[in-house]
């Protein structure tokens, strides 16, 4: 979570404020442009803005007035939806919209469900712009600190920058009626350890997990809180530590959803002019077992 | 009978079927020497450390795995180098002079590929096998709760996960093995695999027809209780050329709900 704003930000999110306060009085308007709440990212970001990019425009103009904002994890129909009926007609997604990274429906062009969640995206005139790579790339990792948020343990963060937390000590299965009620997940939650086995050090990978990276900070930790761990890669990895490690995966919609939540709380500080919130997708599994 | 004669006449078999050996392929040794006289084989979805446990103790020194060994498609080890759990594993399999070797593209090459064979026989699908489309099962209309609830029973999965509307109706099904779980298009009502990336054409699909009024339905076994089926086909396969040692099937199993 960015919630520092810094002297620059302060006093330019005060002037902006300001300006729009003087727009209000003057019964104008706001005019905010999709490209100005973009150029304002771009600002506030604290990184270099990279020349390629997955992050971008998906569907919409970039001129279009902006009168609301909306972060997801998914820009799904039903996200769309409510967030055309409640006015947030800029969309910042952190997965694709279509179906493929592409964007263009490529073998889809013509499936009966991209066609209509196209025709949905230009008839409530919403625009979607796929915020990922960049907001992913701050420092400390925002998906990571948002997920610690939403678990409460922020506080017991390891000064590593690892991601990795130390916990007042719970058994594995407090941990998994924790993540449950604190993420609200339903059939996606899976998990790997005995119930009674002692968890003090909890590795984050909110969204995909690598191997490398597993591998040099699992040793560290007795448990892997993971999005969408591949079943050839860390999952057998942690599985073959033994018993003294766990695994609690929860699905990578479930895992990103606190860090859109934060992104939101971010945009917000530098667009006061309009309305800033996140809409769950919430976990699209339910369980068959 | 030494590994490497073994999977000489794996590959001398495939050869005499019209499947050639691929220049670039992950069917290689994975650990262990492949000069090692083979007591017993066994097949699994993935050699596990505790599927190697369990192999060993049967006295099938030779594993036949479809998936990786050392956590990554291509088994690259130099991540893995000084890693405690990588080296423990390394050690046993040499200790036990047990052979790792994987069967996977190959296996995918067989007609009819076996790990679908395998997965469909499980699943019940068998008797409902497009007999033009590979992959296709058509079964008596039902329900997507009734279609996963039978399915779970059938599999013995605990944790399979299934997006889309439960009393949407099915009777046309694509099926595939693992991480091969066919997109889902208009053309199906549902599609059965392992594992699948939620973004893409599986969940966030299924999400998508369900809220735009054309549902479509997506059901993930996990790797295991998918492809695992699988390498009990590739048993009964090796069985007919492979007559000197015994040949089982030992599954990995599903890791969710293990205990260790």
């Amino acid at each position: 979570m960015s919630g520092h704003l810094s002297r620059r930000r302060f006093l330019w999110t005060a002037a902006s404020a300001a300006v729009a306060a003087a727009r209000a009085e003057a019964h104008q308007p706001p005019t905010l442009t999709v490209g100005a709440v973009i150029a304002r990212m771009q600002e506030n970001l604290g990184l270099p803005w990279r020349e390629k990019s997955i992050d971008g425009l998906k569907a919409g103009s970039p001129d279009a007035i902006v009168t609301g904002i909306a972060t997801t994890v998914m820009a799904s129909a039903d996200v769309l939806r409510r967030a055309a009926a409640a006015g947030r007609n800029l969309v910042f997604t952190q997965e694709p919209t279509f179906y493929n990274a592409v964007e263009d429906g490529g073998n889809r062009s013509s499936d009966a469900v991209y066609l209509a969640k196209k025709a949905l995206v230009d008839e409530r005139r919403l625009v979607v712009w796929r915020f990922s790579e960049h907001w992913n790339a701050r420092k400390p990792n925002e998906p990571v600190g948002a997920l610690a948020n939403a678990l409460g343990w922020s506080t017991y963060r390891l000064p590593d920058g690892d991601a990795i937390y130390k916990i007042p000590e719970m058994r594995l299965d407090a941990v998994l009626e924790h993540v449950r009620t604190r993420l609200h997940v339903r059939g996606g939650l899976r998990w790997i350890g005995r119930p009674d086995m002692p968890v003090r050090t909890v590795l984050l990978s909110p969204g995909t997990t690598d191997l490398p990276s597993t591998v040099a900070r699992m040793p560290r930790a007795d448990l892997l809180l993971a999005g969408e761990p591949r079943e050839w890669e860390a999952l057998p990895y942690v599985l073959d530590a033994g018993p003294q490690k766990a695994v609690v995966s929860v699905g990578r919609i479930v895992s990103l959803e606190p860090g859109a939540a934060a992104c939101a709380a971010w945009i917000r500080s530098f667009t006061p002019e309009v309305p800033v919130e996140t809409i769950a997708v919430g976990d699209p599994y339910w369980s068959a077992s | 009978m030494t590994a490497q004669e073994i999977v000489t006449r794996i590959q001398q078999k495939l050869a005499a079927d019209g499947i050639a050996w691929r220049t670039t392929t992950v069917d290689t040794f994975k650990a262990g020497r492949p000069e090692s006289t083979v007591r017993g084989i066994a097949t699994t979805g993935m050699a596990t450390f505790d599927m190697l446990r369990r192999a060993s103790a049967a006295g099938r020194n030779f594993v036949i795995t479809h998936e990786p060994t050392f956590y990554n498609h291509l088994d690259q080890t130099e991540a893995l180098a000084s890693d405690a759990t990588y080296l423990a594993k390394l050690r046993f399999i040499e200790d036990q002079g047990m052979i790792v070797w994987r069967f996977h593209d190959h296996a995918h090459m067989l007609r009819p590929d076996p790990l679908v064979t395998g997965s469909a026989r499980t699943l019940g699908l068998t008797p409902y096998a497009s007999p033009t489309e590979r992959g296709i099962y058509t079964v008596p209309q039902t329900t997507l709760r009734a279609l996963a609830a039978d399915i779970a029973r059938r599999v013995g999965g605990r944790f399979i996960r299934v997006c889309g509307d439960p009393e949407m109706k099915v009777t046309r099904i694509a099926m595939g093995p693992g991480y091969g779980v066919p997109p889902l298009t208009q053309a199906v009502d549902v599609s059965i695999g392992g594992e699948a990336p939620e973004s893409g054409g599986h969940a966030e699909y299924a999400l998508d027809a369900q809220a735009l009024g054309r549902p479509r339905g997506v059901i993930l076994l996990g790797h295991m209780m998918s492809e695992d089926w699988g390498m009990r086909e590739a048993a009964d396969w090796l069985r007919a050329f492979v007559t000197e040692v015994p040949i089982d099937w030992i599954a990995a199993g599903e890791p969710f709900g293990r205990r260790s």
